[in-house]
Parts: structure tokens; C-alpha cells; sequence
């Protein structure tokens, strides 16, 4: 299990880097090279560390720590087959831990951030809809019987594909440089981790390794099923390409718009459900 | 911080870890609780593992006034 989770956290900084890449080719810039968030992650471990006089130490420490913990928690859950409710639970609580990175620091930036992380929040309901619309189906939310379900019915993708779409916007709103990456605008410095450097950004890097392997894991794992490994890869990557495009070709919304675009993915989502249920 | 106490902090998360890989694999505890040792451990041996690669031999350096 341990080597899996180191696994996790190298291969979804490299995935990140990826993604920087493919939007810099897109955009006919060189871009860095795609290990090069993993350079990030050993670069911060190396600089000089420090808590900002405005900060408040226990919680300015204390998020890092629960950053991981949870994402830690997560491919936990997902390798054992647990329960979705519970990788959906920790995507909720990451709010809540980007909320606090935001407000521990002190500093303007890092709190806006922190309040956009919160706005932001209306991309998780199109999560709790897609939950709806596989329950229906699978009659349990145990990533094992979601899987074994797949391997009797098909692909849970064919059947309901406006649900991936959903899950797909959701794993969108936490891709870096994405049209609905508020948390993270530019006229924030860098939002809610401004103010996180050295150690703790590198732990803020293995925390955001974790979570986009987790995050495509369970994509891959709920809509599509169970592959061998060295597909489960290959599907992650490309998955990570088309998001990549996406966030290319898109510009960054406003908060507002951002809100007001993923609450209307909410509404049909919430009726094609309904249509699902009378349905079934 | 300084460098010793940086260290027993990765150690700290680091030996349980390991401990718990062990046992688990011998069937000794069941695979909740070497989870939950992972979940607590592993954050911990990140931050230790950085803060001991920068700390100072002597005087502490973390909290360092940054403004």
C-alpha cells in the first residue's frame, strides 16, 4: 500500500505536468517539461521555510497535514473498493481544506482564494447528481459493486453518459488553468497557496498529486470499470489530454459565471435524473 | 526547527509505516487500522522529510518572520 500511494503521488504530478504541457503546445508555447511538477514538489522541499508573522501557525501547518491526510484516506478507499459517498465526502472536505490554506495565512490573497474556494462550491452538485444517477443503476455506491456491475452490464458510460459528462466538469473544476479554476486566478498571486512556500507548497504538491490520481482513478473506475493496470494508465493520461485541451481553449470564467455555468449543469443534471428514475 | 527534532518527526511517521506494513501483511492487524496508520503517518513523513532536509545543524529556523 505504501508503494501505491508513492506511485499515486509521482504519476499525478506527472499528470499534471502533462497538463501544463499539452495546453502550452496547444497554445504553440515550448512549455515545461512534464516532470516538471514533480521538479516543483522536490524544488519547494529544498527552499527556505517559514510562517508569515500575520499567520496563524497551528492551522497555517495544520491544513498541510490534513491536505494529505485526506487525499491519503481517498486512494485508500478507492484501492479497497469503498464506498463513493466517502471519495465524494473528502472531495467536499478538500473545499474545506482550501478554505483554510486561504484564511490561515493572513494575507488578502490567500483569503480571497479561500472565499472563491467556498463560491465554488456549486461544482459539487452535479457530483451529488451523478451519485443519484449510479445508484439507480448499480442498486449500491461500493466502488467493488459499481465495478462488478460494469463487468456484467457494460460500461456505466454507455448507459448513462450525461452523468460522466457531470462527473467530467467536476474533474474539469479542479484541473489547474481550467475555465472554472477561480480558486487559483491570477489577480490572486497564486489564491489560497500564496502565501504556502517551501515545505508546505511541497506538501500542497503532493496533496494535488494525490488528488488527480484519485479523482481519475474513480472517473475511470465508475464510468468505465475495471482495466488492467497499465490501461488504467494510459485511459488517465488521455482523459488528462482532453481535459488539458479543454482548459486551453477556454478562457478563465468570472466567479459569477463560473457559478452561474455549473449551477445550470446542476439543473439538467437534476432532470435527466428525474427522467432516469421514472424510467428505471 | 532543528534538525534532530525534524528528524524524530519523519522517523516517528516513518517507523509506524513500516511497522504497519509488516503486520499487515502477516495478518497481525486488520487493513483499517494499517490504513489509519498510513492516513496519520504519511502526511507527517512528507513534512518531516522537508523540514529535515533544510533545518540548520543549531539554532532553529522555522518560525522564521517572513515579513
Amino acid at each position: 500500500m505504501i508503494a501505491e500511494l508513492l506511485f499515486a503521488t509521482f504519476f499525478g504530478l506527472l499528470l499534471l505536468g502533462i497538463h501544463r504541457k499539452v495546453i502550452a503546445r496547444i497554445q504553440r508555447r515550448p512549455g515545461p517539461p512534464v516532470w516538471q511538477e514533480i521538479l516543483h514538489m522536490l524544488k519547494f522541499s529544498f527552499k527556505t521555510t517559514w510562517v508569515p508573522a500575520t499567520a496563524s501557525t497551528a492551522l497555517f501547518v495544520g491544513v498541510v497535514l490534513v491536505a494529505i491526510g485526506i487525499w491519503t484516506a481517498a486512494l485508500l478507499v478507492i484501492l479497497s473498493g469503498g464506498s463513493l459517498l466517502v471519495i465524494f465526502a473528502i472531495y467536499m472536505l478538500h473545499k474545506i481544506v482550501e478554505h483554510g490554506f486561504g484564511l490561515s495565512s493572513g494575507s488578502p490573497y490567500g483569503k480571497f482564494g479561500g472565499v472563491r474556494s467556498v463560491i465554488s462550491a456549486a461544482s459539487e452538485i452535479p457530483l451529488f447528481v451523478t451519485v443519484a444517477a449510479i445508484a439507480i443503476f448499480t442498486k449500491s455506491l461500493m466502488i467493488s459493486d459499481i465495478v462488478a456491475y460494469q463487468e456484467l452490464e457494460g460500461p456505466l458510460l454507455a448507459t448513462i453518459p450525461l452523468a460522466a459528462v457531470a462527473m467530467y466538469v467536476v474533474l474539469l473544476s479542479k484541473m489547474p488553468f481550467g475555465p472554472f479554476s477561480i480558486v487559483e486566478s491570477k489577480e490572486l498571486v497564486s489564491g489560497y497557496k500564496t502565501e504556502h512556500f517551501g515545505v508546505w507548497r511541497a506538501g500542497l504538491e503532493v496533496c494535488n498529486g494525490l488528488k488527480t490520481y484519485v479523482l481519475l482513478l474513480t472517473f475511470i473506475l465508475v464510468f468505465i470499470g475495471s482495466l488492467p493496470f497499465w490501461m488504467v494508465l494510459i485511459a488517465m493520461v488521455l482523459i488528462t489530454v482532453s481535459l488539458s485541451f479543454v482548459c486551453a481553449v477556454s478562457p478563465m470564467l468570472s466567479p459569477y459565471d463560473s457559478v452561474t455555468i455549473q449551477t445550470l449543469i446542476a439543473g439538467l443534471m437534476v432532470a435527466y435524473v428525474a427522467i432516469l428514475g421514472v424510467m428505471s | 526547527m532543528k534538525k534532530q527534532y525534524a528528524l524524530a518527526l519523519m522517523l516517528a511517521a516513518a517507523v509506524p509505516g513500516a511497522g504497519a506494513m509488516v503486520l499487515s501483511s502477516q495478518g497481525l492487524i486488520p487493513f483499517w487500522a494499517y490504513a489509519a496508520v498510513l492516513i496519520a503517518g504519511f502526511p507527517l513523513f512528507v513534512l518531516g522529510l522537508g523540514l529535515y532536509w533544510m533545518a540548520h545543524e543549531g539554532e532553529a529556523d522555522i518560525p522564521f518572520l517572513g515579513y
